[in-house]
């Protein structure tokens, strides 16, 4: 046998799953995980790898069924990695996020996902999609394969 | 007879020109159906396929 230099395979999931902190952590308020959620954003929004938390600068309006702060993601996927040398940790919610008979306050290409039950609402990553608008109309955001290719959120 | 909700309340389905509007962003697939009666947009639906999400790529597993 020989030792090896490396990262460590679960390294990469227990990042996902919050089981280490280099720095000051915070009190968790228990053994489960957070809840997560998707807010959308007005193409005049700023919203960026320089987003560090949820806000409502730029947000769609709290109006046609939009609620400030956004809706909630399902998440029946734990965390999971695969892949042999190149192996990448990933997770995706389990189901499209949607808003019903939603009447945007403007047009919109962005969805933060942040962390809801982090006191802060830590973002986590902006997805665009083109300038949308909905009418009296669904909106849905459907998630992609939760793999080591196409998931959320995926570390490699 | 089906009807569909609009701006104007709810309205026969055979009363509206439906489009359906397909997309390709960067890295999304986006599905869109205008709804309009008499010319106008009355509804639109939209449906926003996130082809793959992001990644953070760090050091190699091997140094």
């Amino acid at each position: 046998m020989a030792n090896t230099q490396a990262i460590c395979k679960s390294f990469r999931v227990d990042l996902l799953n919050g089981i280490h902190a280099f720095g000051t952590t915070v009190t968790r308020g228990g053994t489960s995980a957070d809840s997560f959620k998707m807010a959308l954003y007005l193409t005049t929004a700023t919203i960026n790898a320089d987003t560090g938390a949820y806000t409502a600068t730029g947000e769609l309006a709290a109006t046609g069924n939009y609620t400030a702060g956004g809706n909630a993601v399902t998440n029946g996927n734990a965390p999971s990695n695969s892949g042999g040398t190149g192996i990448v940790a990933f997770w995706t919610p389990s189901a499209s996020v949607t808003w019903s008979n939603l009447t945007s306050s403007g047009s919109f290409d962005c969805a933060l996902l942040y962390n809801d039950t982090n006191a802060s609402d830590k973002a986590v990553a902006a997805f665009t999609f083109g300038t949308q608008s909905v009418t009296s109309g669904n909106f849905s955001l459907t998630m992609p394969t939760n793999d080591l290719s196409t998931g959320l959120i995926r570390i490699s | 007879m089906a009807h569909v909700l609009t701006t104007k309340g709810l309205i026969e389905r055979a009363e509206l020109e439906v489009n359906d509007i397909i997309t390709e962003e960067e890295n999304a697939r986006v599905f869109a159906t205008e709804w309009r009666h008499n010319g106008e947009l009355v509804r639109r639906d939209v449906n926003v396929n996130i082809l793959a999400g992001v990644q953070l790529a760090g050091e190699q597993e091997t140094m």
